[in-house]
């Protein structure tokens, strides 16, 4: 008798302090999403602008299928992931690797790895843009120094496209490098002193131990990073605000530039909308391990 | 006696990567700020300033309001704090203490959020705000911020609630304490180190973020700090020396917060990353 009433008390408690949450993101996350869809299918027909926001239909879509801009914004995304997410990982497991010697004074190495994590990005693409520079950046005048030539890093596509990776890279493979850190260190100082014992090499410790019992903390640094590399948009944007022409421009800021410089809704929804529905997915691919991985563990 | 040499001093060098590869950055508009812009077009490039001034900063806080713009950072980023925190912590107690029917899948839903695409939301939300007339108000970012940070502050939360033993809620109770009273009085003291990491996280998200902020804020004097260090550059020229010195004036905050809590935040980055 008495539990079963405690149960729906606790029940209901609990429902209670949910709810603050759930307002908020019903306010916050869910009803701007269904407008979003909903306006996704309503645009302003050009010929008569006064006639407001008319229902189209899947127009938006089709049009945006065939929208080059889309097209390639959408290429210089992945392009943006394929190259950054990997690269991160490796500068990101170097650095962990590097921070988890034993120093007598941790505050350096520590600093060293959240400073690049709290430093907004649009910071990060300014500075970087600063060193970039043609003229005075530091980048060049190292070039020059070593003897090459001075290159136009950010007139240049291709080398833009560069300057962007090495920015983003520097930026992400810190916070990788702290997720990793803390895998790096549950694991048991035995197994390598085992390892050792048997004669095993350096790299094959690293190999055989570290990268396998690494193996969750990289999967979830992996995911967060491709899920934020999605969404790249704050360093091109100060970097090369998109160009040389749309040469660096992400699917983030064509989204960007065609609600708020264009104004077109409709359209920008239709494009957020698709937006979503391929993070939807990255995100799903999560959800699915961690649930895999918390039934592993008993729990 | 070599061997140790040699390993002290492959730990030093370790080190000296990790810290040079965060720092640098800094410390080069550090010394940027502190050129003029005629030593700055020299070639080659100096490292230390020939003669170093101060006058960028000075420049820095007159040619933008820089203040302002921290203020509104300020008091975005911490009533957004305030109320991520509140209501994650009221989440994260039912969602670790009390036995509640579906508690995974609330769990699962509340992560999908924090991997929603900010610039999906940015759309509507941009809308929305317009709708009830919030756009250049403190609110169109608060409540924003707020949701964002809530699925990591939540997850802090939950796993530093799950450390507290039931025990010592049950004799709070006992002696005349209501649940909630209880979470008030004996958890969260408790587990103030994990509402404070969940703070910090929250109040640093929402200081750095840049999408939102530059969408519904339009009003100079509304911007927030970093929207506002882009306004520094010209239409065609980056005076570089003052927009290091308005970045530097920008990033001290930020640096002695993390400084001082810099345990606390990599705790918390890790808790919130390897246990979800």
């Amino acid at each position: 008798m008495a539990p079963a009433g405690r149960d729906l008390s606790e029940r209901s408690l609990g429902f209670l302090l949910l709810a603050p949450a759930a307002v908020l993101l019903a306010l916050i996350v869910v009803y701007p999403i269904g407008t979003l869809f909903w306006t996704s299918l309503h645009g302003v027909d050009n010929a008569n602008p006064a006639a407001g926001e008319q229902w189209v239909g899947l127009k938006n879509y089709f049009t945006a299928f065939q929208d080059d801009r889309f097209w390639s914004s959408t290429l210089h995304t992945i392009a943006y992931i394929v190259v950054t997410v990997p690269l991160s990982l490796v500068v990101g497991l170097g650095l962990a690797m590097l921070a988890n010697f034993p120093f007598r004074v941790q505050w350096p190495v520590r600093l060293g790895l959240l400073l690049p994590w709290a430093l907004p990005l649009v910071f990060a693409g300014l500075i970087f843009r600063w060193f970039f520079e043609y003229r005075t950046g530091v980048v060049n005048d190292s070039l020059m120094r070593l003897g090459f030539e001075p290159l136009q890093w950010l007139s240049d596509p291709t080398l833009a496209f560069i300057a962007i990776c090495i920015t983003i890279v520097w930026k992400s493979s810190s916070f990788m490098a702290l997720m990793l850190l803390a895998g790096l260190q549950t694991i048991p100082r035995s197994l390598y002193e085992a390892a050792e014992v048997d004669g095993a090499s350096k790299w094959q410790q690293f190999v055989e131990i570290t990268l396998p019992m690494l193996r969750p903390a990289i999967f979830v640094a992996l995911i967060f990073r491709t899920i934020t590399a999605i969404q790249t948009f704050d360093i091109p944007f100060a970097m090369t605000g998109g160009g040389p022409g749309d040469s660096t421009e992400t699917l983030a800021m064509y989204i960007h530039k065609t609600t708020l410089d264009f104004l077109d809704f409709g359209y920008g929804s239709a494009l957020a909308a698709l937006m979503f529905v391929l993070s939807m997915a990255a995100t799903s691919g999560y959800l699915k391990y961690t649930r895999r991985s918390s039934g592993r563990s008993g729990d | 006696m070599p061997f140790n040499l040699s390993r002290r001093a492959t730990v030093w060098f370790a080190g000296l990567i990790v810290a040079a590869n965060g720092f640098f950055p800094a410390v080069w508009i550090l010394l940027t700020s502190l050129k003029t812009e005629t030593e700055l077009i020299r070639s080659p490039i100096t490292f230390l300033p020939d003669a170093p001034t101060l006058e960028n900063y000075v420049i820095a806080f007159t040619a933008q309001p820089i203040l302002r713009f921290m203020w509104n950072s300020f008091v975005v980023a911490s009533l957004s704090t305030i109320l991520c925190v509140f209501v994650s912590a009221l989440a994260a107690y039912a969602l670790t203490r009390l036995r509640i029917p579906r508690r995974n899948l609330i769990m699962s839903l509340l992560l999908a959020v924090a991997m929603f695409p900010l610039i999906s939301l940015m759309v509507p939300l941009f809308k929305v705000m317009r709708e009830l007339g919030l756009l250049n108000t403190y609110l169109a970012l608060i409540l924003p911020y707020a949701v964002l940070s809530m699925p990591v502050c939540t997850l802090v939360m939950a796993s530093f609630f799950q450390d507290i033993p039931p025990d010592l809620e049950a004799a709070a109770m006992v002696d005349g304490c209501s649940r909630v009273g209880a979470l008030w009085k004996v958890v969260v003291p408790l587990s103030a180190p994990g509402v404070f990491t969940a703070a910090i996280l929250a109040f640093v998200n929402a200081w750095d973020e840049f999408l939102l902020a530059l969408t519904m804020m339009n009003r100079v004097n509304m911007r927030t700090l970093s929207v506002g260090i882009t306004l520094y550059q010209g239409e065609f020229a980056f005076p570089w020396p003052l927009i290091s010195a308005a970045l530097i004036i920008a990033i001290v905050p930020i640096c002695i917060l993390i400084a001082v809590f810099q345990e606390r935040v990599v705790g918390g980055l890790t808790s919130g990353g390897v246990k979800g």
